[in-house]
């Protein structure tokens, strides 16, 4: 089979890679850039655990894209979510409440949450809900991701709001 | 599930893409957001040869209205854009609902209106792997002779359930189809035929460029059931757009989806509230009539004859909303 030669971009990362066109973009970021935290599930668009972050800050569901479609467009995947040693906010609060039991779902459930929060900071239940409809835990369900989601909100609303003026700013 | 070989190209202009298309005919498949088109590869339903990515054409782009108020949305927009278009979510709020009931949002994110107006039909015997399927004799759909759903059907009844169509043909929306011998224009309403296996009318080389929304001020609604609020398909769908008043009501159109082969649009129920006039008595005859209109329908998940009496709840639901719902303002 034909295989031609793209430039990945994973988390500001390049990779040449030689794709054939039926390899999906899920394939690629696993098994030749071998960046395995994102999830392969289903398969078929169902489950959301291989979410990534396209290039335009929206989920995409990496087992339904071609590899081919995406030479020399960004994507972020779990991977690329944590500043350094820093957590994203959402992973801390998906740490801090427990919104996790065997994992498998996790990288893709924190992709979903951060690309609904970096559209929209201040979701309604109604958009968490829909964001979230997309990527399923089947250990315990959605409760405590909720409650994930909603406490990275408040966190990442504090960190945004301004100076008040009392103490240093660590770092 | 992987994919099967194919080759794929991206042409930069939308008359490169037709050419493409043109070439071989039934095994060259355009390519929208890929989210069914990829799934049925997976499942071996469809063997294209080559894959002519459409997505991206700038000739597919675009939400406008023209002088006549018509509105124009072109084919590869994504239905996440759509669902939140002031154009759309203003004047046509069945249509936004519509489109927001598709898939879940991840789906949502990649997947393209002209992709959604030509889903195949679906049904639960076929869409599933290859093994699975080879575990029974081969239906209508898989060259067989057999429906496994509805035993004595003649021909392949699987199920469409393109959620943005109902809320389309209630609007009388029309669609731009183009292919390299030309371009033509057609009620959507006449682009899906009664077979589960061609059902629409889309010509090999053919591609869905545009689709025009007529100006009116309507009213209009969509409501959706299914198991989960997101990602299944629908048990059953009904949009309804109204024009006139309650009292005087001037035109409904009631369309039903995932009940059958094509969209349906349901007849007496329209004429009793045409006839009745808007009103609880009215909504009440409507929902009763709804019955005679639906054909055989069945659903494996639920036990035969749901349908009907999910249908008449649906009805009831989108009637009384019509009933409250203030017209757009106009511009």
């Amino acid at each position: 089979m034909t295989r031609q030669l793209i430039t990945l971009i994973v988390n500001g990362d390049r990779y040449q890679v030689p794709v054939a066109p039926c390899e999906t973009l899920l394939d690629v970021i696993r098994d030749r850039v071998a960046l395995t935290g994102t999830k392969r599930g289903c398969t078929s668009g169902a489950c959301g655990v291989c979410t990534v972050q396209g290039d335009d800050g929206r989920a995409v569901l990496s087992c339904l894209a071609l590899a081919i479609e995406w030479d020399n467009r960004p994507v972020t995947t779990i991977e690329g979510v944590a500043g350094g040693d820093e957590l994203h906010p959402v992973q801390k609060a998906f740490l801090e409440y427990g919104a996790v039991q065997c994992g498998a779902c996790t990288p893709g459930l924190i992709m979903t949450a951060k690309a609904l929060l970096d559209e929209n900071p201040d979701p309604d239940e109604e958009a968490i809900n829909e964001a979230l409809a997309g990527a399923l835990c089947r250990c315990t369900g959605h409760i405590k991701v909720k409650i994930a989601v909603r406490e990275a909100i408040k966190a990442m609303a504090a960190d945004a709001a301004p100076e008040d003026g009392h103490g240093i700013q660590e770092g | 599930m992987q994919l099967p070989p194919f080759a794929y190209h991206r042409p930069a202009s939308l008359d490169e893409a037709l050419a493409r298309l043109s070439t071989a005919g039934d095994s060259v498949a355009a390519l929208g957001g890929g989210t069914d088109l990829l799934i049925n590869l997976k499942l071996r339903l469809e063997r294209p040869r080559a894959l002519v990515s459409v997505r991206d054409l700038p000739e597919l782009a675009g939400v406008s209205l023209d002088a006549s108020g018509t509105l124009r949305i072109g084919a590869g927009e994504r239905l996440t854009d759509l669902a939140a278009h002031p154009l759309i979510v203003v004047p046509y709020p069945g249509l936004a609902q519509a489109i927001r009931a598709v898939g879940s949002q991840h789906v949502r994110n990649m997947a393209t209106l002209g992709g959604n107006l030509c889903l195949p039909t679906r049904c639960w015997y076929t869409n599933q792997s290859e093994n699975w399927r080879g575990s029974q004799l081969p239906c209508w759909k898989t060259d067989g002779q057999v429906c496994h759903v509805i035993k004595t059907a003649p021909n392949c009844r699987a199920i469409h359930s393109a959620d943005s169509v109902p809320a389309l043909i209630s609007l009388g929306a029309r669609v731009l189809l183009r292919s390299s011998q030309g371009e033509r224009e057609l009620l959507l309403a006449d682009f899906y035929r009664d077979d589960g296996i061609e059902n629409n009318v889309l010509a090999p080389g053919e591609l869905i460029t545009a689709v025009l929304v007529p100006p009116a001020r309507v009213r209009s609604t969509f409501v959706k059931a299914a198991a989960r609020t997101g990602l299944d398909y629908g048990y059953a769908t009904l949009a309804g757009a109204l024009t006139g008043s309650n009292r005087v009501p001037k035109s409904l159109l009631l369309v039903a989806g995932s009940v059958g082969t094509m969209p349906l649009v349901l007849q007496k129920p329209a004429q009793i509230i045409l006839a009745e006039g808007l009103n609880e008595a009215g909504i009440e005859a409507a929902a009763d009539a709804v019955r005679d209109d639906l054909g055989e329908v069945t659903n494996l998940f639920t036990p035969p004859g749901y349908k009907k009496r999910l249908m008449r709840g649906l009805v009831r639901r989108v009637l009384h909303e019509l009933r409250r719902q203030k017209l757009p303002a106009a511009d």
